[in-house]
């Protein structure tokens, strides 16, 4: 079965700037995919390439193993797409944007999962009564989420779908993000610079700098290759490290000592014993932190 | 689909051909009352006196100070010609609005052919410049039906439709230059502007040239060149031929329009 999306030596110029330079990238079906990338990587540019909204200047694009460009609409039947930037037909109610978009879909839109979805993300019907220049910002967001998923698309292309959301907004997305995981008929591909979102929802990562794939893994693989923060407190003053922790420890005064080690915690457990720890304190995994060693483009973050 | 396209644009645009049909509708009924009045009064040689000759020439020559020809004026009149040729042209730039709002990305990115998106345009230039000539043509015909002066030459239906529809031609062939310009650039205000521009120039081309003999050659490229008048009006010209090339530049430059934005990014 092809990739739900698949991009091969995908590059795109806008005259002499270059916004993709040779992307290979792939999403598997149902799954959750994070394409993160700093402002101006090139992430819309790939995400407008999917949509056939623009075109590579090389390489090739495919949904469901369908060309982007060749089958656009094809394609295009298949994805529901958030864009950043929200555009509305200012004057149009809620109700009456919403009705349009539903006439430019090629299937039919199950009117009780609209209504769910009413519900879920709190648009009542006097909201869905008032022109959109009249809503704020949050509200236009939750419409446009809307507009995305009230198809069924197989394919669900979100960029910054929680921008502009408020905590239980963000809460009441991650609650679907995780009903079409579970369903598992429906993959995501979502942009975010919202990275603790992106931790907790996606099965995968894509990051992009200066239009280029710099690491694509899954979030389990990112956990184990990330070296984990400890600190490490003593109730007296403390001995110098052990050799075996030699290398880990980064910093170390004489009542903590501070240590990054990468694989299971077993080993520096192993080496504590018999010393005078009062405490250890261990931070969770971040993806921030990776993230972003890998947008300043330090060394040896996989750039 | 395609239904639901031409509503939204339609929609969006109703208050400016309700104000172009309005206006337009208003202005037949002014000059059909001046013309009415001119004639009760045995005016029309004074008014010849003062209308300078080359202007009468641009116009349709002599038969403009008669109330035929002032009849004409409300299809002919420069404030007409143009406000109805930037009326389409307007209409036509929507794709490039549509581009510079970032609303392809709510409706192309849906499956909607893109060619779609170029005939919805056209649709709904073409109907609205005939929902305002219509309005015209029905207003003048009224007006004339109640206004004509006992000794007055009255305009026949058939000529006046001839001169509407030959109207039309030409603000079709703008529009056409519209749509096809705005299949490439990014911002409506400067395919809606440029060619509004490149309108009044073809307009004042094809009016110099009547008044100045070294012109005439170029004034072959005007649309306006293609519309005889008055020449219509006396039953001296139907205007198939002039329609006939009028329409025959709409369709290349509805082609070139459809290639343009099939071909562009959005």
């Amino acid at each position: 079965m092809a990739d739900a999306v698949r991009t091969e030596s995908l590059t795109k110029y806008y005259g002499p700037v270059v916004a993709l330079e040779a992307l290979n990238l792939t999403v598997a079906h149902g799954e959750v995919y994070g394409f993160l990338g700093p402002n101006g990587a090139g992430k819309t540019t790939t995400i407008r390439i999917l949509l056939d909204l623009v075109r590579a200047t090389s390489g090739s694009a495919r949904v469901d193993g369908l060309d982007c460009r060749a089958a656009s609409v094809e394609v295009r039947r298949r994805i529901g797409y958030l864009p950043a930037e929200m555009p509305l037909y200012r004057e149009m109610t809620g109700a009456a944007y919403l009705r349009f978009l539903a006439a430019l879909e090629s299937r039919p839109v199950d009117e009780s999962y609209r209504r769910k979805l009413f519900a879920r993300f709190d648009v009542s019907d006097v909201d869905l009564r008032r022109r959109l220049d009249h809503l704020s910002h949050g509200m236009k967001r939750k419409f446009g989420i809307i507009q995305a998923l009230m198809g069924r698309p197989p394919l669900l292309i979100l960029d910054e779908p929680t921008s502009g959301l408020d905590p239980l907004m963000i809460e009441a997305f991650a609650e679907t993000v995780h009903e079409l995981k579970t369903e598992g008929r429906t993959t995501i591909f979502l942009s975010s610079h919202v990275l603790s979102e992106v931790e907790r929802l996606c099965d995968r990562v894509g990051i992009i700098r200066r239009g280029r794939l710099v690491r694509q893994t899954s979030i389990a693989d990112l956990r184990r290759e990330t070296p984990r923060r400890l600190r490490v407190f003593f109730d007296e003053p403390a001995p110098p490290p052990p050799s075996s922790l030699s290398t880990a420890v980064r910093r170390s005064d004489p009542r903590h000592w501070e240590l990054e080690w990468l694989g299971p915690l077993g080993g520096v457990l192993d080496a504590l014993q018999g010393l005078p720890v009062s405490d250890i304190e261990i931070e969770p995994f971040k993806l921030e932190d990776y993230v972003l060693k890998i947008y300043s483009g330090t060394p040896g973050a996989g750039a | 689909m395609f239904a639901a396209l031409v509503g939204r644009s339609l929609a969006r645009h109703r208050a400016l051909i309700a104000a172009l049909a309005a206006l337009l509708s208003a202005f037949q009924i002014l000059d059909i009352v001046v013309a009415y009045n001119l004639q009760k009064n045995v005016a029309y040689s004074q008014f010849a006196d003062m209308v300078p000759a080359f202007i009468q020439e641009a116009m349709g020559g002599a038969l403009v100070a008669s109330f035929l020809g002032a009849v004409a004026v409300g299809f002919v009149h420069p404030l007409v010609m143009l406000s109805l040729s930037c009326g389409a042209i307007y209409l036509a730039t929507e794709p490039a609005g549509e581009v510079e709002e970032g609303l392809v990305d709510l409706v192309v990115a849906r499956p909607v052919p893109r060619h779609l998106i170029v005939s919805r345009s056209l649709v709904v230039y073409v109907t609205g410049t005939l929902a305002v000539v219509a309005a015209m043509f029905a207003t003048s015909r009224a007006t004339v039906l109640w206004l004509t002066p006992d000794q007055a030459h009255v305009v026949s239906a058939p000529r006046l439709a001839w001169l509407a529809f030959n109207l039309l031609a030409v603000v079709w062939s703008l529009g056409a230059a519209g749509l096809a310009f705005a299949s490439q650039v990014r911002e409506r205000s400067r395919a809606a502007g440029t060619l509004a521009l490149v309108a009044v120039f073809l307009y004042l081309l094809q009016f110099g040239a009547a008044a100045w003999q070294p012109l005439r050659p170029f004034a072959r490229v005007s649309p306006f060149h293609y519309y005889p008048t008055m020449q219509t009006l006396m039953g001296q010209v139907t205007p198939t031929t002039q329609i006939a090339g009028l329409l025959t530049a709409t369709l290349m430059l509805l082609g070139a329009a459809y290639v343009l934005y099939a071909r562009r990014d959005l």
